[in-house]
């Protein structure tokens, strides 16, 4: 290396080109993609061109905010996971000035942001003949960049660096949507945004460097990234102080999944389910405030939103990782501590589902008690507005508070209890998934990732080919034999699945013969449960060809599939 | 009297990519021993160590420990080991208290009073979480919580690792003899050769994943020789001697690690007109750098 500053890009290029071509991917795919399914609904301008704009959001936002840490220097876990110790600080010593410390990791990130975004803007521009922006975009991203990074590094408060990013692209948010002007121009910079993009990164790169200097003569703490990822925080774990029982194995596993997942996970719902109240009652007051001044209702949509995604937030967010599977520096591990403790691997996959399972239940039983109770309680017609926006908004989620009532009110008190039972199951079934997952993935990285890009390409191309078939699109093509093709494939990879995992959890011993016979039982309770849970919905089985009929049914198997699946798979990280 | 095997592992490779982490390893330990490992870092003393309490699976060859299959049977041998790590990966979360009735409830055996005593000697606070802890105080409560139950098989990676001289020399030593002398196994690995050498009733030396040498250790060191030696002429290379492993110095005198038979260590010596000017036993360390081939290994004089 010729000087410290080319070693230095050097090493940013080995750390970021992996992800750099993956997001290039993902834009490309993903902007072509976008342009595609969106045109197709409507072959005329309008529709194209809000298809453009569909695309051109699909790139901006794959190489925003949220991914402005393309670099890792600041130990995000994004894309391809953890990188090998490359935090900012780990820089300190070494023999160079601060400015070029900050100015060369800062500068090549922001360039590559920006160069990634005009690669994939160009490439759309070719292939779509549409104009898509260059410079008015690439300018925002790279501030963005050199001001999130400044966020980042030059302090170690997580409350400010979470404040001052916010307020960095809140700002050229805002300036954004001033300037937006729809096709063709899209947006319409006036030199002094260029000039002030401009001075937001200057200062942004000053406050680096005057933090940086600080930290690295210790006037200041490092800002240190996490060093692993695989827990809840601290404040979370250490709400609850209760004695771990000494009289039973089983009793101190179900004390260590309580302490470390499974309270942390119910007291988040129980503190979501406090919020959505008070955001109901504070954005209708709120409105009532604002209605002196402006016509429309502005933030009763807020309470609309947060009550429609709280419940599946919560089960995308919280029900994942049950057992714990640790990330570090790249690397993704089951706990030793954890795996030399005499425990069976499938009495721990077991207790560890249970009790993850049942705290999820109750956070997602008490946020949806607070948005039935919300909805209900608190008067969303203060104003008596007609306002189109706020009522379709509203729509979702006062027609399923009618659809369950009536569901529910339907149904004889047997049937609640099977839909309780079935319910339950099937939250303890996607659990058990996404801890066997997380495990599988730990494990078998790279065969996960092939298997799951595969998935997902046929999957968008059969959206594609609906909506291509919908439309007259190009030539004919038999995609309801595809579909039935694939609801027959899946249905049979479920039996094998289970067949194969059967035989290897056997011949390991992980299950013992007690433990399989429970599964096959509450796997046949289930069974009977679902069928009449699909009866008391309305589907009769007794109706429907053979084919179809077991279709339905094939659910049933779900819970054997998953507990195999999840001994098997933490038997798989726990002994590698 | 009839020794009870605790440990016995059969040809055991294993590889991580290309790299060979284990070649055809076998090792086996008896009731009341203290197994030291030796070897440079990557040897594969941490890959055999994770064999044995199935953090591994046997790739080829095969591992039982008291007769069972530590990736089959995780109850039947961890319920019966105490375990040290190297990272002293402990969940930070908790405290020390909390560490040990945790450990406590998976160990039936699991003996309060020691547990207190070993406490009160580190001077731990129980009240303190793991994560507030120092690496050398992490490595002390992970001690307690590994040889409070009185496993019948005690398995310490690098348990020297983070302990000041005093804990080494006057605690660690002191609980790896009381384990032994209880009738119970310590398998320890180390690369303080000094440290192997003052605990150990065995020693097993691995080498780029090889075991390279095993035996009682003072089988090893009576093996082993270490003689400065005299030679009329001068030398630019060291001379091929029968049994010498390695050779160091230059011209007229040389220091000799050999093994063997001494009288043809003699004659081969005499054939190149050298003489032993002294000769004493060799170190551990001496030999461990001579059979790692990291002092200069003996080459055909020109």
């Amino acid at each position: 290396m010729r000087s410290p500053v080319v070693a230095m890009l050097w090493e940013n290029w080995r750390l970021i080109r992996a992800e750099a071509a993956w997001r290039l991917s993902l834009s490309i795919v993903g902007g072509l993609a976008a342009f595609v399914v969106v045109a197709a609904a409507a072959p005329n301008q309008a529709t194209r061109d809000f298809s453009a704009s569909v695309a051109l959001f699909v790139l901006i936002s794959l190489n925003f905010m949220v991914w402005v840490a393309i670099a890792k220097l600041k130990g995000g876990r994004l894309m391809d996971g953890y990188r090998p110790g490359f935090p900012l600080y780990l820089l300190y010593t070494r023999p160079l000035r601060t400015t070029v410390l900050v100015a060369v990791p800062m500068v090549s990130q922001a360039a590559l942001g920006a160069a990634v975004y005009l690669v994939s803007a160009l490439v759309l521009r070719l292939t779509l003949d549409y104009p898509f922006p260059l410079l008015s975009v690439a300018a925002p991203i790279a501030a963005a960049h050199l001001a999130y990074n400044a966020a980042d590094w030059a302090t170690r408060s997580k409350a400010v660096q979470w404040l001052a990013s916010t307020a960095a692209i809140g700002t050229l948010g805002a300036i954004a949507a001033r300037r937006w002007q729809g096709w063709p121009t899209f947006f319409d910079f006036s030199s002094t945004d260029y000039a002030f993009m401009a001075a937001m990164s200057v200062a942004s790169f000053g406050v680096t460097v005057a933090g940086v200097a600080r930290q690295r003569h210790g006037s200041a703490p490092a800002a240190t990234p996490r060093v692993a990822v695989g827990g809840f925080p601290d404040w979370l774990v250490d709400r609850f102080q209760f004695r771990c029982p000494t009289s039973s194995a089983t009793r101190a596993q179900v004390w260590f999944d309580l302490r470390s997942s499974g309270l942390p996970v119910l007291t988040l719902g129980v503190g979501l389910a406090i919020v959505i109240p008070l955001v109901f009652v504070a954005t209708t007051q709120l409105d009532l405030v604002l209605s002196r001044f402006i016509t429309q209702p502005a933030t009763r949509l807020v309470a609309v939103v947060v009550a429609v995604f709280s419940v599946p937030t919560v089960l995308i967010l919280l029900a994942g990782n049950a057992f714990g599977i640790r990330a570090k520096q790249g690397r993704t591990y089951a706990s030793a501590f954890e795996a030399t403790q005499a425990c069976g691997t499938a009495r721990m996959a077991g207790l560890k589902v249970l009790v993850r399972s049942v705290c999820l239940l109750g956070a997602l039983l008490a946020v949806g008690t607070s948005i039935w109770t919300s909805a209900s309680v608190i008067p969303f017609d203060v104003l008596g507005d007609n306002d189109t926006l706020i009522e379709k908004s509203r729509a979702p989620l006062s027609g399923w508070m009618r659809a369950i009532r009536s569901g529910v009110g339907a149904m004889s008190a047997d049937e609640v209890l099977m839909l309780a039972f079935v319910t339950c199951t099937l939250v303890a079934v996607m659990v058990a998934w996404r801890a066997a997952d997380a495990a599988l993935r730990a494990r078998y990285q790279r065969r996960q990732r092939i298997a799951g890009s595969v998935l997902l390409l046929y999957a968008l191309v059969l959206g594609l080919l609906a909506v291509a078939g919908e439309r007259g699109i190009g030539p004919e093509i038999p995609l309801g034999a595809i579909l039935e093709a694939t609801k027959w494939i899946a249905a049979v990879a479920m039996v094998l699945a289970t067949g194969y995992l059967s035989w290897n959890v056997f011949e390991e011993r992980l299950l013992t013969l007690r433990q399989a016979s429970s599964a096959i039982l509450f796997s046949a309770a289930f069974g009977m449960a679902w069928v009449t849970v699909l009866g008391a919905t309305g589907v009769s089985l007794a109706g429907m060809p053979t084919t179809d009929a077991a279709w339905m049914r094939s659910p049933a198997l779900l819970p054997l599939l998953v507990s195999l699946l999840a001994p098997w798979s933490l038997s798989r990280v726990r002994h590698t | 009297m009839g020794q009870t095997t605790v440990v016995d592992v059969n040809d055991l490779s294993r590889s991580f990519g290309s790299k060979r982490a284990l070649d055809g390893v076998s090792f086996h330990a008896t009731a009341g021993q203290v197994y030291g490992l030796v070897g440079a870092n990557g040897a594969g003393k941490t890959t055999l160590i994770k064999h044995l309490l199935g953090l591994l699976r046997a790739a080829t060859g095969s591992v039982r420990v008291f007769g069972l299959d530590p990736v089959r049977d995780p109850v039947g041998v961890l319920g019966r080991v105490g375990y040290l790590s190297e990272e002293r990966e402990l969940p930070e979360w908790m405290r020390i208290d909390e560490l040990m009735a945790y450990t406590h409830a998976f160990h039936p055996t699991w003996d309060v009073t020691y547990a207190r005593e070993l406490i009160d000697t580190f001077a731990l606070d129980p009240a303190k979480k793991i994560k507030d802890l120092s690496k050398g105080m992490r490595a002390q409560a992970g001690l307690v919580a590994a040889v409070a139950h009185r496993p019948a098989l005690l398995i310490l990676d690098e348990p020297s690792s983070g302990l000041d001289a005093v804990v080494r020399r006057d605690i660690l030593d002191a609980i790896v003899r009381t384990v032994a002398d209880d009738g119970r196994t310590v398998i320890f690995s180390s690369h303080l050769l000094e440290e192997v050498e003052r605990m150990s009733d065995h020693v097993t030396l691995i080498h780029n994943g090889r075991v390279t040498l095993s035996g009682p250790l003072d089988e090893v060191r009576r093996g082993y020789q270490r003689s400065r030696v005299r030679f009329a002429e001068h030398f630019e290379q060291p001379p091929v001697l029968v049994g010498a492993l390695a050779m160091e110095g230059g011209g007229r005198t040389w220091s000799v690690v050999h093994s063997g038979s001494l009288e043809q260590f003699h004659h081969s010596l005499l054939a190149f007109g050298g003489e032993v000017v002294d000769s004493r036993d060799a170190t551990l360390e001496e030999i461990f750098l001579a059979r790692a081939g990291r002092t200069r290994q003996p080459v055909e004089a020109v």
